[in-house]
Parts: structure tokens; C-alpha cells; sequence
């Protein structure tokens, strides 16, 4: 079943045209995760949260393909070798000193991905770690596989990662340069790889304001092995509708950038919910981030005014908290007040918040009736 | 008679005497003597601090159940005890213990001045200082094993008496002083003689309470009697000396592993178990108890390669990561053919501070989920790779020992 899966995929969705460069993919070796059917209900954590005394299989996939990655010295640097430290203060903002990597390896990203839309395989075939798509069968299952699946996910390594196992999520249709922004299935299936991968240490991010190919949908992942500072500050219930499809939605007390918090058990509450209110922004452009944590249970949602100064937002991880600086001299003098500053420059002012959050918590009321 | 070997050892003068109770006195005060002399049974108090680790104490049950008296064994180390066909197992297992310096129970035949060998419960325990978690004392109570049944032919051990207490006088010396080894040339097919009847006595739960509760009262008399100013002598888990516990959190995050794997400590001399996850227990059998603060080395057996273990070796010294496929040993010396992957991990200061040993019986049957072994084991690492980049609020994944 799972090869025959896997031999349909291939037969049948022919963007791997025999005349493309692509065909190159053919030769590279890599597994192909399925996702357990669903079965009607949301009940999304019936194979990922038993119990079982066998390591998690998407976790342990993930985690072995970008450790060997890393072996192998595919990447630019060892980000175990990145001190880190706790800053001082209260809300424990975490930094560390890579002096390999800085902020226009963003902007870099946004070349390697437009070479990704000009199928140039070659530059990239090497670093798919995994594909991930949703299965037909009941259990979730992997398969060998050297070509990527129509709707799934490519996980690919961050040569520059900003922790351990960092990696972009991209869609496998980007690589046919489908536009697929804004495509529901594909915050799905992140949503979803958070859920199943079922470790805490787990992040998904999604920046909006990241890519100048606006076109593409790119989600970043790696593992944190503390809580971000934003995953413990208080928050305040501002929509409950907890009783209707289990969302509630939140906001944070008292943290130097306004965010909003969506919290659900039900995945597809949660994807719609999140999903509709990107789109919102993004038709108004307003630049966002998104963190998904807490095995795939909860969503930041970080609304920033762009910072004409910099000409940059922050990251997803920035503002969760988490900041890399790259001299000694600006690591050890990293303080928290420098750091609530650069947050709360990028803050939404409290009318455009106060308006969306009435928009989101109207889309969470529509949504879930 | 049999004691030709005891005579030409040097006799313990006034000076040597003075020395060796000093050890106690030192440390507690003059009447621990009288207090463990009050003591019902036979065990042994030794130093390790002392050249040879000497006896410093024996107690008036020791002769009765040994046939030696006190002047006999003060200022010789316990191996006089044991003899040609003390299990070399049950041996290396107590050495073991003192090395890494935790208690252990064993049953062992030892043998009495006569030469007549006779099976014992060994119940070994170190006696710490508090304060500095020094091994101050190792405490050796021997529990006599009532045999199962009658033995059939108790002459035998009898009458090979001498000639054994001759060829073990000789393996000691041997031990003690390798270069007197010349001293003794009786060693001859003799070991085995009249010890058909000595098949291996299994201990009873009675036995081993007896000897865990002669410990335990043992230790309370010398904390009634210690004289380290608010310093009291106490018995603790190996693991809270020697090697620092790891943070609850990161025990926690490392505890979510489903692997077997053990994590040793990189900064310490020897690389100490500093973790074991519940997968290694249930692989091995030994406990955590056996296992923390030791070196891997418990797991090699006869059949361990010799090269094998120097090219990981070598990995380490080059902080490099490994896969190799040796043969490798349980507690019950059982061995299986593991896959065994090394690999350094840095902790949050970006250094290398652990190892870690991915185990995994080839022989067993493993749902691997289409996956090789190898990507299962380096799952397990890349875990605790991430675990051990976790911060505490004091910065240290360890807690500080005491």
C-alpha cells in the first residue's frame, strides 16, 4: 500500500516532466511521511499522543534526517556549538552568539527560493530532508520516496539555522511556482506536522513580511529546548468559544509586542480560524508572524507595523522572544530593556490592535458556528 | 598450619596498629570502638584513603564465622577472604563497586583460616563524609548463606584444605605484590578439587535484610560516634556523590527519549554514567542505583572487541561520532550484539559535555517503521541534542553535588 501510494504519485502528477531539470530529483533519496487518515472527526491526536513506548515516528525522522544532515557538514555552521544564555530580567528572553549568522541570510532565503520557482534542482535537491503529505491510511506511514507529493510539504534544511533542526516548510507546489498563498491546506498541513511531530520543544513559524516573492507560503520550524518568553506570559481571554467549537482566543498582558493568542484542541477550528484571519492581513497588507507551538494547540499571532528605520520586522522567533547577536560585545551587552524596545517599535498601535482584534474574534464567531 | 603464607607476611607492629586505628579515631571518637564491638555479627570496616586499603576494623563476630582473629586481618585487604575458586565474576562485580563507589550485595564463597571455603552474602556499602562527599570507610558485612540442601561430601573441601590455602596465599600475594608472584609455585590443577560439592548458594530475602539491617545499624553507630564537628558520616545513593544529578527539567525532557541510551559526563575523570534512560534498564538489568557513575566499560564482556572499543575511543578523542557493531553484556553477563552509536553533545555553552551511547540489541525484534536502526538511534541524539540546550534560571543544567 505504501509503495503502491508512493508509485501513484509519481505516475500521476507529471510536474516532473521528463524534459525539466527536475528530473534530477529522481535520484535523490528521501522518505515521504504520510499522515494517518482522518476519519470525519478532528480527533487529530488519536495516533500521535498514544502513549506508545516507541520513540514518535515523525519526530525521530525529522530529528535524525537534520542531525546526519548536519554531520555530514551540509550546514555553515554547528548551532550546538551557539552559546546561549537567559537575560537577565523577568520575562527571560533568551539570546545567543553566533557570529556566523545575520539577518540578510533572509534575504538570501528569498533568492534560494526564487531559484526554487526556476527549477534549479541541483541547488536545492540536497537539502530536502523529508516530504510530508496527507495519507489514505489509518496509521501514518513512510515510504521512500525520490519524488515530492503534489499537496504535501518539502522540508528543507536551513544551511544557517537559528537552532537546532531548523528547517523551512515549503510547499511542494512551489516548486511548479503554483501560487498557493493563502492556501488553507498548507497551514493545514504545518499546523498538523506541529501536532504530529508531538514534541514540545517543537516550533513552527510563518513570517509574512519575509519573503519579497510574496507569492510563496514559507513556514520555518526547528526545536526549542526552553519555553520562548512569549509561551509564559500572562495572557487575557478576549473571545470564548470554548463551548461552541473549543477556540478561545487571547491576548498578552504586558509583553513589549501586542499579540494574540488562538488556543483549540480542534485542529481545523484552529487552521480556519488562523488561516482566514492571515488572509485578512495579508490583503491589507499588514506585515504578520505566526508561531505555532504547544504540539499544534496554539497559535501567536504577532501583527507588526513595518519598521521603515530598519526596513525589517522581526521574525517570528524574535518575537517570541528569542534574539541571536553576532559579536561577543553586543551578546554580553543584550538587555531587556534594548530588547522590549525593539519589540514594542514593531507593535501595532492599540487602535489598529483594538480593530483587529475585533476582527478576529468576529471570524473566530463566524467560523465555529 | 595452613598459614605458612600469614606467617611471612609482615605482622602488623605497634606503629602499624597505631596507624590503622587512627583511621577511625580520626574520625570519630575513642568509643566507636566499644559501640561496634557491641555489634551481633561479622563485617569488616576498610580504608581506601590507606596504601593496600587496609582492614581498620573487624568485629567479634568475624572470628567465629572465619576462624580469623582480629590481629589476622587488620592491615590486609578483604580479598584475603576469598581463595582458588572464589567466581571471578562475583569479584570483579565488588571491585567494581568500590570503584565506583556504590553498595552492592553479592553471594561469594570465601574461605575460612582453616582453608575450608564457605559461601557468604556480601553486602559492600561506602561510608561518606557528609560534608565533602569523600569515601571516608567501605563497610563489608558477611552474612553466612545456609546451604539448600545437605552438602554430600563435606570432607572434601576438608581434606584439599591446606593445598588451597596455599595456592590462594599465592594468588594474593600475586595480587597485592605482582612482583612476589615467584614466592608461590603450588598453583596447580588443585582449584577446582572437592569444590563440586560448593555449587553457587543463591541468598534468601531473609539473608539479604539480615545484612542490609547490620548496615544500616553499623552506619547509625558510627553517626552516633562521628566527631566531624557537624560533619555526620552517612550512607548516600551513588549518584548524589561523585557525579552531579542533572536538573529535573532537563531529567524530565531526557526522560520523553524512548531509546536506550546513557549519557556520560565529559568533564569528569573516567566519563561517568551521568544518565540512563528506562529503555538501557530494561536492555541491561542493571539499575540506575548500579549504573550512574560508572564508566560504559560495566557493559564489556570476554567477547567485547579490543578494537572495536579503541576506535571509539579514538572517536571521542576527536569528537567525533560513531557506529560500531560489538558485543555487549547484561548484569546476568547474558551478552547480545549491539548496535551501539557515540556521539558528543554540547550543552548550552556550546561545549561538549556529555556522550552519548545509543544502544540497540540486534537481536531483538524492533518495529522500526520502515525506517533503518541507524535512524532511530540518531533520532535519540538529536533529542538530546535539544535537551541539553535547555536553560535553568541558574544557567546549569546540573545540579551542584554536595
Amino acid at each position: 500500500m505504501v509503495s503502491a501510494s508512493a508509485t501513484k504519485v509519481e505516475g500521476e502528477y507529471s510536474f516532473l516532466n521528463k524534459n525539466s531539470p527536475l528530473d534530477q530529483f529522481e535520484g535523490v533519496k528521501t522518505h515521504l511521511y504520510y499522515f494517518g487518515a482522518e476519519h470525519g472527526n478532528d480527533n487529530l491526536k488519536s495516533f500521535a499522543c498514544s502513549e506508545r513506548s516507541d520513540p514518535n515516528l515523525l519526530d525521530t525522522i525529522l530529528l535524525s534526517q537534520w542531525d546526519n544532515f548536519a554531520w555530514k557538514g551540509h550546514l555553515d555552521y554547528d548551532v550546538t556549538a551557539c552559546q546561549l544564555k537567559v537575560i537577565e530580567g523577568g520575562r527571560n528572553f533568551v539570546c545567543q552568539l553566533n557570529n556566523k549568522w545575520n539577518s540578510f541570510f533572509l534575504k538570501e532565503y528569498d533568492k534560494f527560493f526564487e531559484s526554487f520557482g526556476y527549477l534549479k534542482p541541483n541547488s536545492m535537491k540536497r537539502y530536502v530532508l523529508l516530504c510530508i503529505a496527507q495519507g489514505e491510511n489509518d496509521r501514518p506511514e513512510v515510504a521512500p520516496s525520490s519524488s515530492p507529493p503534489k499537496d504535501g510539504l518539502l522540508v528543507i534544511a536551513n544551511a544557517h539555522p537559528v537552532e537546532y533542526g531548523h528547517v523551512f516548510l515549503v510547499p511542494s507546489a512551489m516548486i511548479n511556482q503554483v501560487s498557493c498563498y493563502g492556501d488553507k491546506r498548507m497551514f493545514q498541513l504545518a499546523t498538523k506536522i506541529a501536532s504530529e511531530v508531538n514534541n514540545a520543544a517543537f516550533r513552527v513559524f510563518f513570517d509574512s513580511g519575509i519573503s519579497v516573492v510574496s507569492d510563496h507560503m514559507l513556514f520555518q520550524a526547528c526545536y526549542f529546548a526552553n519555553p520562548l518568553p512569549v509561551e509564559s506570559t500572562s495572557t487575557f481571554t478576549v473571545y470564548d468559544g470554548k463551548a461552541r467549537a473549543g477556540i478561545i482566543v487571547s491576548e498578552t498582558v504586558d509583553y513589549p509586542l501586542k499579540a494574540l493568542v488562538f488556543t483549540s484542541n480542534n485542529l481545523q477550528a484552529l487552521v480556519s480560524v488562523v488561516s482566514e484571519i492571515s488572509s485578512s492581513l495579508h490583503d491589507n497588507t499588514t506585515a504578520y508572524s505566526l508561531l505555532i507551538s504547544n504540539n499544534g494547540t496554539k497559535v501567536f499571532l504577532f501583527p507588526q507595523v513595518k519598521n521603515l528605520a530598519t526596513g525589517c520586522s522581526l521574525s517570528a522567533w524574535e518575537c517570541g522572544g528569542y534574539f541571536v547577536y553576532h559579536t561577543k560585545f553586543d551578546f554580553d551587552s543584550a538587555s531587556e530593556t534594548e530588547i522590549s524596545s525593539r519589540m514594542s517599535s514593531v507593535s501595532l498601535h492599540a487602535s489598529a490592535f483594538e480593530d483587529l482584534k475585533h476582527l478576529c474574534c468576529a471570524i473566530a464567531d463566524d467560523l465555529v458556528t | 598450619m595452613a598459614r605458612s603464607g600469614a606467617a611471612e607476611a609482615d605482622p602488623p607492629g605497634e606503629r602499624e596498629h597505631r596507624r590503622l586505628a587512627a583511621s577511625l579515631t580520626a574520625r570519630y571518637s575513642d568509643w566507636v570502638l566499644e559501640a561496634l564491638d557491641e555489634l551481633p555479627g561479622s563485617f569488616l570496616l576498610t580504608d581506601p584513603a590507606l596504601p593496600g586499603h587496609p582492614i581498620v576494623y573487624a568485629s567479634r563476630g568475624l572470628a567465629a564465622l572465619t576462624g580469623y582473629a582480629r590481629r589476622d586481618v587488620l592491615g590486609r585487604n578483604a580479598r584475603l577472604f576469598q581463595g582458588a575458586a572464589t567466581a571471578r565474576a562475583a569479584v570483579a562485580g565488588v571491585r567494581e563497586a568500590v570503584r565506583a563507589h556504590r553498595p552492592h550485595q553479592v553471594p561469594i564463597l570465601n574461605y575460612r583460616r582453616d582453608g575450608s571455603p564457605h559461601w557468604v552474602l556480601l553486602h559492600l556499602a561506602p561510608v561518606f563524609h557528609a560534608g565533602d562527599g569523600r569515601v571516608l570507610h567501605f563497610l563489608a558485612v558477611q552474612v553466612p548463606i545456609a546451604a539448600a540442601k545437605r552438602r554430600t561430601h563435606p570432607s572434601c573441601a576438608a581434606a584439599s584444605g591446606a593445598v588451597l590455602a596455599a595456592c590462594r596465599e599465592e594468588a594474593r600475594v600475586e595480587e597485592d605484590f605482582p612482583c612476589a608472584a615467584h614466592t608461590g609455585k603450588v598453583f596447580v590443577d588443585m582449584d577446582k578439587r572437592g569444590l563440586e560439592a560448593e555449587e553457587p548458594r543463591v541468598a534468601s530475602d531473609s539473608e539479604k535484610e539480615m545484612a542490609i539491617s547490620m548496615a544500616e545499624s553499623i552506619v547509625s553507630a558510627l553517626n552516633r560516634y562521628s566527631k566531624l564537628t557537624g560533619l555526620v558520616v552517612s550512607r548516600k545513593r551513588c549518584d548524589s556523590v561523585g557525579i552531579p544529578a542533572l536538573s529535573s527539567s532537563l531529567n524530565l525532557s531526557l526522560g520523553r527519549i524512548k531509546q536506550s541510551f546513557v549519557l556520560t559526563y565529559s568533564c569528569l575523570p573516567d566519563m561517568p554514567i551521568i544518565y540512563a534512560s528506562d529503555a538501557f534498564i530494561s536492555l541491561t538489568g542493571y539499575s540506575r542505583e548500579d549504573i550512574l557513575g560508572c564508566n560504559t566499560r560495566v557493559l564489556n564482556g570476554p567477547d567485547t572487541s579490543l578494537e572495536v572499543l579503541e576506535e571509539i575511543n579514538q572517536h571521542i578523542c576527536s569528537e567525533q561520532a560513531c557506529t560500531v557493531d560489538l558485543q555487549s553484556y547484561r548484569k546476568d553477563g547474558s551478552s547480545f550484539r549491539d548496535l551501539l552509536h557515540v556521539s558528543p553533545i554540547r550543552d548550552a555553552s556550546g561545549k561538549v559535555s556529555f556522550h552519548i551511547w545509543v544502544h540497540l540489541d540486534m537481536g531483538a525484534k524492533h518495529d522500526f517503521s520502515g525506517l533503518t536502526p541507524e535512524v532511530w538511534q540518531l533520532g535519540a541524539v538529536a533529542a538530546v541534542r535539544v535537551a541539553v540546550r535547555g536553560l535553568s534560571a541558574s544557567g546549569s543544567l546540573l545540579r551542584p553535588s554536595q
